[in-house]
């Protein structure tokens, strides 16, 4: 790496480095270290820099039965949710990467709308809707709702994705006698897969991470994991909050440690240059 | 045939966006443009009118747009310089960093929120640790404007610096030596060659990053004061505690016009790459 050079002038490398490590480390890290210490935390006063520890909050907290109701409705609803969004939106994204059709590039940019008009606008009207449609608090509707925030992610990211690769791999197999569907599934998508489960991955995280739709579709009978912690972040002692917080990241560390080789910053930046 | 095809692949997804946001959306600004039951001379824009006029929600606004601005300006000054590191150096401290700015992404906002309150809170570690070191008096970190930056500068680094790392990785090592070469310092290599070369994933963050916190709604409700508060909080009381559909839905007209106004710059900085590509 020749151009290192670069930053690498009067000492400015060694400063930065150090520096920003121990600044972003203790900024990034710090919340998140407190929070896990509270999570085992029996009492923890002030000004004391470490606390009794305690695991009657875990007790607590898995002996609650709508906290049990609350995981198994996160459980189920969002990888419902992005499996549906990748089944509708992959085979989208294929079409804005490869094929040509009137008003392409307006529709591709459509999808920010999803994230541009303020959520709480919208649920107004989607609760008129599904109360029509008798959708208001259902399993469907809260997957519906999940659904609205993985969009952007399961079209732009996989848009960008397919867009890279080179167009004369699926030529030459189209050239030795494979139809479309075989060029797409023996060609296409093994290439394009690393950047299609980085979408499903940020796309299971939005739909997992949705509150405040759910909260009012799902009212009161399926209530999701992030609805139930506005409550106890509200009205619960703080390590119940914490306990439940580090049950709540579960998923989605684990989900990062299992796809972690995937995590490339092109895949992500592909998709919003469009 | 193959524009056919196009579009009937593009049509599920569409289906979900119509009746999901722009039906909505519509419906949101129909309901704006309806006067008060009861009122029948008024204006069409009476509803506007109202909430302009009323000085609490003004205050709303001008609030939510500096915050923004703030945590916007704080977000990018923090992850250019790191994105230019994790671009030059390889190094192991740059390969740590690396992961750590990166946990945030998987983080739920929810819980970003609670650790930050938990984190920054009267009697929570920092004041703890300022404490023990005899600083005693100093600011309140949450449950106002300062809480609210803090976190969403938290949450949106990974993405900023991503987005900007991999501009950064297109440019080409031989054009940064070459400047070197007839005699450029960092400083003129970084303002002449680097930063005009990323000029358009950096148009692309900052507008993204403005749509993104401008419209939250988790963040500033839980870490952030009673008043003034962001948009999105205010609008979601007048709906839900004050039963009051016509004045939140016309809040979220004025906040989409802002986000519209910042939406167009990244379209335009977008096509111009489009544009000048071959």
């Amino acid at each position: 790496m020749q151009a290192a050079w670069f930053l690498a002038v009067g000492g400015l490398r060694r400063a930065l480095g150090i520096g920003a490590l121990l600044a972003l480390a203790g900024f990034i890290l710090g919340p998140l270290a407190t929070l896990l210490v509270w999570a085992f935390a029996g009492a923890w006063l002030f000004p004391h820099l470490v606390p009794e520890f305690s695991l009657k909050w875990w007790v607590y907290v898995l002996g609650n039965a709508d906290v049990g109701k609350a995981i198994r409705m996160s459980v189920l609803s969002a990888p419902t949710a992005t499996l549906l969004s990748a089944l509708i939106c992959i085979p989208a994204a294929y079409a804005f990467a490869r094929l040509e059709f009137p008003g392409r590039r307006l529709l591709l940019l459509s999808f920010l709308s999803a994230n541009a008009f303020p959520k709480i606008g919208l649920y107004v009207s989607i609760a008129t809707l599904f109360y029509r449609l008798n959708l208001m608090d259902t399993f469907a509707g809260v997957v519906l709702i999940q659904l609205v925030n993985t969009l952007l992610f399961m079209i732009w990211i996989p848009t960008g994705t397919f867009r890279g690769i080179n167009i004369n791999l699926e030529e030459a197999a189209r050239d030795v006698g494979a139809g479309p569907l075989r060029t797409f599934f023996q060609i296409t998508l093994p290439i394009a897969m690393p950047g299609l489960i980085v979408a499903a991955l940020f796309a299971f995280i939005a739909a997992f991470d949705e509150a405040q739709g759910s909260l009012i579709v799902g009212t009161p009978n399926h209530i999701t994991m992030p609805v139930l912690m506005y409550a106890l972040v509200l009205s619960y002692p703080q390590p119940v909050g914490a306990v439940f917080s580090v049950l709540l990241s579960l998923p989605s560390v684990i989900l990062l440690l299992v796809t972690q080789r995937y995590l490339r910053a092109g895949y992500l930046a592909a998709g919003y240059s469009l | 045939m193959r524009g056919v095809l196009g579009f009937a692949l593009v049509l599920p997804p569409l289906l979900v966006l119509v009746f999901l946001v722009i039906l909505p959306a519509i419906s949101a600004v129909i309901t704006t443009l309806t006067p008060a039951t009861g009122v029948v001379t008024a204006a069409p824009l009476a509803n506007y009118a109202e909430v302009l006029g009323t000085r609490t929600l003004r205050t709303d606004i001008v609030f939510t747009v500096i915050v923004t601005l703030v945590a916007v300006a704080m977000v990018f000054c923090l992850s250019y310089p790191l994105a230019l590191y994790l671009r030059f150096v390889r190094t192991r401290i740059a390969a740590l960093l690396g992961v750590v700015f990166m946990v945030p992404l998987f983080v739920p906002v929810v819980i970003a929120s609670f650790a930050m309150i938990t984190f920054l809170v009267g009697h929570g570690l920092v004041s703890t640790v300022l404490f023990r070191l005899g600083v005693e008096r100093f600011p309140r970190l949450v449950y106002n404007a300062t809480g609210i930056v803090l976190t969403e500068v938290w949450v949106s680094i990974p993405f900023a610096v991503l987005i900007l790392g991999a501009g950064l990785q297109a440019i080409d090592d031989a054009l940064i030596d070459s400047a070197r070469d007839v005699g450029a310092g960092p400083l003129r290599t970084f303002l002449a060659i680097i930063l005009p070369l990323n000029a358009t994933p950096t148009m692309i963050t900052l507008t993204l990053l403005f749509i993104a916190i401008f419209g939250s709604f988790t963040i500033p409700y839980l870490v952030g004061g009673n008043a003034p508060q962001m948009l999105g909080v205010t609008m979601t009381n007048y709906l839900t505690q004050y039963l009051r559909r016509t004045e939140s839905a016309t809040m979220a007209v004025i906040a989409f016009i802002i986000a519209s106004v910042i939406g167009i710059v990244y379209v335009a900085s977008v096509s111009r790459r489009e544009r000048a590509a071959p």
